[in-house]
C-alpha cells in the first residue's frame, strides 16, 4: 500500500533524494534510532510535520492532520515548535502512566485516522509491536514515527523505513537502514544546522 | 405558576354572593382569554401503602396497619385478606383472630414518599408541571401536553398503562381545577372534563367522603341530610363559613374554580443517582456489564426528560468486605448516549482488577447540563451527525483508559522566562480553531535568531564545571549567547539569566544558562535543540 504513495517531502533535498517515493514514507511505519537524545532526530522531522500540522488540508478540519506525541522523555517546547512552522493547534501529547500504554495509546491514535503523524518513544518494540504499529498507520493513513535506541539495529523490524542518526561535532550522520522500495545509504550534511533559517 | 394565571372568576367569589356559578366571566374578557387555561391530571394511588412495602408479595393476605396512640389498627388490606373480613379500622388483634395467616406490616410513610417521588420524576416526561400530595396523590399539569400527547384521552391512556407496569393501582381524573381532578379520582369516576362549565354537575354530585374531610365534619353533614358536594353549595355561605370553618368553604371554591389554587411543582433530583443491588455476589465481567448498561440506560432516559447532558459519571462497585472500587469516566463532549458511556467503561472495565465480587453497583452522573440541540440530529443532516470520529472521540478513549490529564494540547504564552513561555491547554474539539492560544498569546514567533531547542527539561539540571567552564559528557563549546534573560522580578519567580547555545563532543546542541542570581554563578542545562 506504502509503495503506490508519494513520499512526503522531509525538507532535506538531499535526504528525498534516496528516500523510495522522494520523502518520508506515507500511512507507514519509521524507526529513528539513536544512541542519545538530541542527535538531530526532531530537526529530521520538523519540516515534514510543519507541513502536516499546516490546516489547508482537504478533510475535516478540526478532526485531521494532528501531531500525537505519545510518552516523548523530555517537554516538547512550544515557543521552539513555532519556530519551526508547526501549528500549536494540532499537537496533541500524550503522557501514558505505564509503559505498557504507549502502544496501545499509539496504535489507538494511529488507527483513529485524526493523526497525521504519531510521534513515539516506546520502551521496547517487539517485531509484532512494529506490524501492528504498520498496520495501524496503514488503516488510519497516518505516520508513525518510532524513536528506539541503538540495540535495536539488529532487531528486525516491520517498519518501512528505519534511519539510525549519529551525532558527532562534524554533524549529523544518517544511515540508512532499511528502505523500502529503495537502497540503504549514508548521508552527511544534510540536516540544518540549529541556527540556519 | 401564580396565582395570577388563574381565571379572574376568584374576584366574583370573593363577595359573598351565593356559591352558585352560571356564567363563567373570566372566558368572556378579552384579557383574560389569551391566559391558557389549566387542566389538571391526578393519579390516586389508593393501595399505596401496601403496594410501597413489597411488590412481591401479592399472593398471601396482607394488611397494613397504622399505630394510633399506641392502638394499632388496620389502615389497608389487600384483597385476598379483606375476602376474610380484614377491614381498614379493625384492631391488628382483631384481624389476627379472623385470620391467623395474615401478614402484618407497619405503614411505612418513607417508602410511600420514595415511591410517589420516583413516580413523579417518572411521570415528568408528561409534562413540567408535577406536583406531589402526600401521601397517596400526584397531580399533572395537563394542559401544555395534550397536543404533543395526542389528547386527554391518549395522555391518560398513556399514563395508566405506565402505573399498571409499575406495580400501581391508580385511580385517575381530569378537570381544570386541582382539587376537583384529586376529588373525581378518589371517588373513582372517570371524569375527563376540561371545560370549567361542565365541571359544576359533576362535582355537585360527588360524595362528601371524598373531600379529605375529618370524618366529624362528614358526619355532621350526613345528620344534616347533606351527602354531597351539591348540598354544600346550596347552604348558606356565611353559615357555611361559621358552621365548618372557612377552610372548607375556600377548598370549595378552589375546586369549582372561583378560588385561585396555588401549587407548587415537584422537582426532581438534577443529578441522577441509580443504585442495582445484585440478587447475588458477581464478579463475571459480563453480567457485571450487562448491570452497568442497564443503569446508564436508566441515566439516558433521566437525562433525556430533562433535556440534559452530562460529561462525566461514576460508577461504584461495592464489595462485602473490601472498599468499594470506584471509576469515573468523562468524556470530551457531554452526552446521555447510554452506548457511548458503555463503550468507555468497556474500556476501563479491561484495565481493572476488582478486589472482589460485587454485591451491589452506583451510577451516579455528574452534573449535568442543557443539552445544546446542535449536537443532537433530530435531521438527518449528515453534517451535523460525524461525531464519531472526531479528535474528541480519540482523546476520550485515551482518557478512558489511562486516566484524565495524560492528554494535552500545547499553547504558548507571551512571557520571557521560558519556563512559563508555554502552557498545557485541554484539548477540546469544540473549540474553534485559534482560541486553544491564550488571552496575549506569543501570536508572533520569536525573532529566528534567538532559537529555541525542541526540548525543554521540566527541571533544569545543574552541571559540573571545571574552572568556570561548564561540563556535559565532556567540557561544552559555547557556540552562541548570551542571550541575557532577566524577568519576573515583581513575582517570587524572576531570574536573571544568560542563555548559551553550547555543543558537547557527541555533536548535541544543548541550550544551557549561567545563573546570575547566585554568587558562584552556577551552569544550568535547560534544553536540548533535538
Amino acid at each position: 500500500m506504502a509503495s503506490g504513495l508519494q513520499g512526503l517531502p522531509s525538507g532535506y533535498p538531499g535526504l528525498d533524494r534516496h528516500l523510495a517515493g522522494g520523502g518520508w514514507p506515507q500511512h507507514a511505519l519509521t524507526e529513528i534510532l539513536l544512541e542519545h537524545y538530541g542527535a538531530g532526530e526532531l530537526k529530521l522531522l520538523m519540516p515534514a510535520l510543519a507541513r502536516l500540522s499546516q490546516p489547508d488540508r482537504d478533510h475535516d478540519p478540526e478532526s485531521t492532520g494532528w501531531l500525537a506525541w505519545i510518552a516523548p522523555p523530555f517537554q516538547p517546547y512550544p515557543p521552539a515548535l513555532v519556530q519551526w512552522g508547526i501549528d500549536l493547534c494540532r499537537v496533541l501529547i500524550v503522557r501514558p502512566r505505564e509503559e505498557s500504554e504507549i502502544l496501545w495509546a499509539a496504535e489507538q491514535a494511529l488507527s483513529s485516522g485524526n493523526c497525521a503523524a504519531v510521534l513515539l518513544w516506546p520502551g521496547v518494540l517487539s517485531v509484532a509491536a512494529s506490524r501492528r504499529l504498520q498496520l495501524a498507520a496503514e488503516k488510519g493513513g497516518s505516520w508513525a514515527i518510532a524513536f528506539r535506541p541503538l540495540s535495536a539495529r539488529s532487531q528486525s523490524s516491520a517498519a518501512a523505513l528505519r534511519i539510525l542518526l549519529s551525532a558527532s561535532r562534524e554533524g549529523t550522520e544518517l544511515h540508512i537502514l532499511k528502505n523500502r522500495g529503495s537502497r540503504p545509504a549514508t548521508l552527511r550534511n544534510v540536516l540544518r544546522d540549529y541556527a540556519d533559517a | 405558576m401564580s396565582s395570577a394565571d388563574k381565571p379572574s372568576a376568584v374576584l366574583q367569589a370573593a363577595t359573598p354572593t351565593p356559591p352558585e356559578i352560571k356564567h363563567v366571566p373570566s372566558s368572556r374578557k378579552p384579557v383574560r382569554a389569551a391566559i391558557k387555561a389549566r387542566l389538571w391530571l391526578c393519579i390516586y394511588l389508593p393501595v399505596l401503602p401496601l403496594e410501597a412495602l413489597d411488590r412481591q408479595k401479592r399472593t398471601t393476605a396482607r394488611a397494613v396497619f397504622e399505630d394510633e396512640q399506641g392502638i394499632r389498627r388496620v389502615m389497608l388490606a389487600n384483597e385476598k385478606a379483606a375476602a376474610a373480613g380484614i377491614r381498614p379500622g379493625l384492631s391488628v388483634n382483631a384481624a389476627l383472630s379472623l385470620l391467623p395467616g395474615l401478614q402484618l406490616e407497619m405503614r411505612d410513610l418513607d417508602q410511600e414518599g420514595r415511591a410517589l417521588k420516583r413516580l413523579a420524576s417518572w411521570a415528568e416526561q408528561f409534562t413540567s408541571f408535577v406536583c406531589i400530595e402526600a401521601p397517596t396523590t400526584l397531580l399533572l399539569e395537563i394542559a401544555g401536553s395534550l397536543r404533543l400527547f395526542e389528547g386527554m384521552v391518549t395522555l391518560r391512556r398513556r399514563i395508566a398503562r405506565g402505573c399498571e407496569e409499575k406495580g400501581l393501582t391508580a385511580q385517575l381524573a381530569i378537570a381544570p381545577t386541582p382539587l376537583a381532578a384529586r376529588w373525581f379520582a378518589k371517588a373513582d369516576r372517570e371524569a375527563c372534563i376540561d371545560d370549567m362549565a361542565q365541571l359544576n354537575r359533576p362535582l355537585s354530585v360527588l360524595p362528601l367522603h371524598c373531600l379529605d374531610w375529618p370524618d366529624s365534619v362528614t358526619e355532621s353533614l350526613g345528620g344534616m341530610g347533606i351527602t354531597c358536594v351539591g348540598d354544600c353549595l346550596r347552604l348558606p355561605r356565611a353559615g357555611f363559613a361559621r358552621r365548618f370553618g372557612a377552610a372548607r368553604l375556600l377548598q370549595l371554591d378552589r375546586a369549582l374554580g372561583r378560588a385561585p389554587d396555588p401549587r407548587v411543582s415537584y422537582r426532581s433530583a438534577e443529578q441522577f443517582c441509580a443504585l442495582h443491588d445484585l440478587d447475588e455476589e458477581l464478579d463475571d465481567r459480563e453480567l457485571l456489564l450487562q448491570v452497568c448498561r442497564q443503569l446508564l440506560l436508566k441515566l439516558e432516559r433521566f437525562l433525556l426528560t430533562r433535556q440534559m447532558q452530562v460529561q462525566r459519571v461514576q460508577f461504584s462497585f461495592f464489595h462485602l468486605r473490601s472498599a468499594a472500587t470506584h471509576r469515573v469516566l468523562c468524556s470530551v463532549q457531554a452526552g446521555r448516549n447510554a452506548e457511548h458511556w458503555f463503550e468507555l467503561l468497556d474500556i476501563q472495565l479491561d484495565r481493572m482488577t476488582l478486589p472482589e465480587a460485587v454485591i451491589s453497583i452506583r451510577l451516579r452522573g455528574g452534573p449535568g447540563q442543557l443539552s445544546s440541540m446542535a449536537t443532537d440530529n433530530l435531521l438527518f443532516d449528515p453534517s451535523i451527525k460525524p461525531r464519531e470520529g472526531s479528535i474528541a472521540c480519540l482523546v476520550e478513549r485515551l482518557n478512558a483508559r489511562m486516566g484524565e490529564a495524560c492528554v494535552r494540547g500545547v499553547a504558548t504564552v507571551a512571557e520571557h522566562r521560558p519556563q512559563y513561555a508555554w502552557r498545557p491547554v485541554s484539548v477540546s474539539d469544540t473549540a474553534p480553531r485559534g482560541t486553544v492560544r491564550p488571552d496575549g498569546g506569543n501570536e508572533q514567533p520569536l525573532p529566528l535568531k534567538l532559537w529555541r531547542p525542541l526540548w525543554l527539561l521540566q527541571e533544569p539540571e545543574r552541571l559540573a564545571s571545571d574552572d568556570a567552564r561548564p561540563l556535559y559528557q565532556g567540557p561544552l563549546t559555547l557556540l552562541d549567547g548570551p542571550e541575557r534573560l532577566e524577568s519576573g522580578w515583581w513575582d517570587d519567580d524572576g531570574i536573571a539569566r544568560d542563555y548559551f547555545v553550547a555543543l558537547t563532543v557527541n555533536g548535541v546542541h544543548l541550550w544551557i544558562y549561567q545563573d546570575r542570581n547566585k554568587q558562584a554563578a552556577f551552569w544550568y542545562l535547560h534544553g536540548i535543540f533535538g
